[in-house]
């Protein structure tokens, strides 16, 4: 059995799977996931109400497509994506510094680099594993309420919103990480983006273009009845403009924070 | 093998079961059809066809539409079903599964439309009633098939009736179903030519109540000034290269709309002009309170060159948009 060279640092595959399973097993056992598991999984319990209590008894106004639709862009891709990205990802480093362990992590020999990439790839498998089934879970228990007529023709939208909900996921996932490195408390100017720098979204001309939400949202294609200027200036932003943003922030903020997490000099408080 | 890893390849296993399952839906769904939602028969169409229409039609009469709007007034059918029953064996709200109504260039007329029929049908019968209950018809054989002619040497030009086969009936311009039979005998699919044509119906949602698309062609005969709002004037709609509508009606009216304009301040101003309307029937919601639910059932978007317009109607709001009838002397309501 050849021995490893200790004078050079862990190969980086082998520091990134190492310190993903380290990450993931502290991830998926811990308070932050019973809450964020309870978010996410909260449309199946919709779902089933609007099935069994909704559907039969009152009058019917929204189509199992259409409520399914409404908790795609209101609930996942508005609120409770973002939320999971902004308490998972900005916690990745700044959970080490409160807790003062960074220093065990720092001490080892690995590259720093190795030590974002495998707890980025643990919080994407956590936050994924979380949502997609929730998405899943509900769009059967919707379109199967009125039999199975319309189900087929769903699907291509319940791919496209799977897609979509794991590019959320990784976009606000970099984003926020980026955040976790540079600032000590990350959490306030995050929700500070998330409910007002996000608004413009709503807003007319190119201003929608300085948030990710426009991005996110125009590769959907459900596109529910608003009131107010959300709807006034609705624009549908053009599919590979959004994927190429996306996917240049998602490479910019962690390019960013790899080189910051790298050069910084953690100092602990004692 | 970690508690963590398990629980992360369990619910990624959900995550494909599902998608698995949905997939099969997809590739199973009766409402698959060769081209987006149109049948493989409806690929015998001329190529010079410019817009094509479907209505599911076991949906459509199962609709709260059809039992609000399509029967007679407290009637169980409309009286020309029985009676087209009475002579040809035939009830459309029984038999007729689906209908495909084509439209072809400008040169073809306005009478060169065809229509698709298919649904199971006592061909005996019917090829009777044809040839006894209509004044004037003749019959030919044309590539195997026999296509019958009503209105020969009429100025609109002659009407014609034929069997593809067991399950499937065109009617439209003798034209128009000469060209169709002998496609459909030759085995041809001159539509997949139509490319502008394929990719509109590329983008329809497989299983819709109704849908249609349409080019250039058909829309450049739509007005392009309607009255604007309040009566005075008159409002200009930019023209639309195609558009894309699907719809349902059950439980609700629901339409959606896609137009194509020129360019993106084209699509722009279109979508202004609608939400102009919409912002219209919002203020009047002071005297009609229905309108406010008016504004809030429509959607209007814009991507690029194109215009994305969502409609939900409740039928109670159909209702309260009905003209109040006058309630007659003697009737329960004035006792």
């Amino acid at each position: 059995m050849s021995e490893r060279d200790t004078s050079r640092p862990v190969p980086f595959a082998r520091a990134v799977r190492a310190m993903f399973d380290l990450t993931l097993e502290g991830m998926v056992w811990s308070r932050r996931s019973v809450l964020m598991a309870f978010l996410l999984g909260l449309p199946i319990v919709f779902a089933i109400v609007y099935r069994t209590v909704l559907a039969a008894h009152l009058p019917p106004r929204v189509t199992p497509f259409d409520f399914y639709g409404g908790i795609v862009v209101f609930y996942y891709l508005r609120f409770v994506v973002p939320l999971a990205a902004l308490f998972y990802a900005t916690a990745l480093v700044a959970d080490e510094v409160d807790g003062k362990t960074l220093t065990y992590l720092l001490t080892r020999p690995v590259r720093r680099e190795s030590i974002l990439a495998g707890k980025f790839a643990a919080y994407v498998a956590t936050t994924l594993s979380l949502s997609l089934p929730a998405v899943v879970v509900t769009f059967f228990v919707l379109m199967t309420a009125r039999g199975r007529a319309g189900l087929g023709g769903a699907v291509p939208d319940l791919l496209r919103d799977l897609g979509v909900l794991a590019l959320a996921l990784l976009a606000y996932g970099a984003l926020f990480t980026l955040m976790g490195v540079l600032l000590k408390r990350p959490v306030i100017p995050g929700l500070l983006f998330l409910f007002i720098w996000e608004f413009m979204a709503n807003l007319p001309g190119y201003l929608p273009r300085f948030t990710l939400t426009a991005y996110l949202r125009s590769l959907i294609r459900h596109r529910p009845a608003e009131e107010g200027i959300s709807e006034i200036f609705g624009q549908v932003l053009p599919t590979a403009l959004c994927l190429e943003v996306l996917g240049g922030a998602v490479l910019v903020c962690l390019a960013a924070a790899a080189w910051i997490f790298s050069t910084r000099e953690y100092v602990m408080d004692q | 093998m970690t508690r963590s890893r398990l629980v992360v390849i369990s619910s990624l296993a959900v995550v494909g079961l599902g998608v698995a399952g949905a997939l099969g839906a997809l590739y199973l769904d009766p409402a698959r059809a060769a081209v987006g939602p149109l049948p493989p028969e409806g690929l015998a169409l001329p190529a010079d066809t410019r817009f094509v229409m479907g209505f599911d039609v076991h949906r459509f009469v199962a609709s709260p539409f059809y039992a609000r709007f399509g029967k007679g007034q407290g009637q169980s059918r409309p009286p020309a079903f029985t009676e087209l029953e009475e002579k040809t064996g035939l009830n459309p709200e029984r038999d007729v599964d689906r209908i495909v109504v084509a439209g072809r260039a400008a040169t073809k007329g306005q009478e060169g439309g065809l229509l698709i029929v298919s649904g199971r049908f006592d061909r005996t019968k019917l090829s009777r009633a044809i040839e006894t209950e209509t004044k004037g018809v003749t019959s030919k054989n044309h590539e195997g098939t026999t296509i019958y002619l009503f209105r020969e040497g009429a100025a609109s030009g002659a009407r014609a009736a034929a069997f593809l086969d067991d399950d499937t009936l065109i009617l439209g311009s003798a034209e128009s179903v000469e060209a169709t039979v002998t496609n459909h005998a030759r085995g041809e699919a001159p539509l997949r030519s139509n490319a502008g044509l394929m990719a509109l119906l590329e983008t329809v949602k497989p299983g819709a109540t109704f849908w249609a698309v349409g080019d250039q062609s058909v829309l450049s005969r739509l007005p392009l000034r309607i009255p604007a709002p309040g009566g005075e004037g008159a409002v200009s709609i930019p023209p639309l290269k195609s558009v894309v509508v699907t719809g349902e009606l059950d439980p609700l009216v629901a339409l959606e709309m896609t137009g194509e304009a020129s360019d993106a301040k084209a699509a722009q101003n279109l979508a202004d002009v609608v939400r102009g309307f919409v912002a219209l029937a919002s203020l009047q919601a002071s005297q009609r309170p229905e309108l406010k639910e008016l504004a809030s059932a429509v959607s209007v978007t814009t991507e690029a060159t194109r215009v994305h317009v969502n409609l939900r109607l409740p039928y109670e709001l159909l209702d309260s948009l009905q003209p109040r009838r006058p309630v007659a002397e003697g009737s329960p309501a004035l006792r």
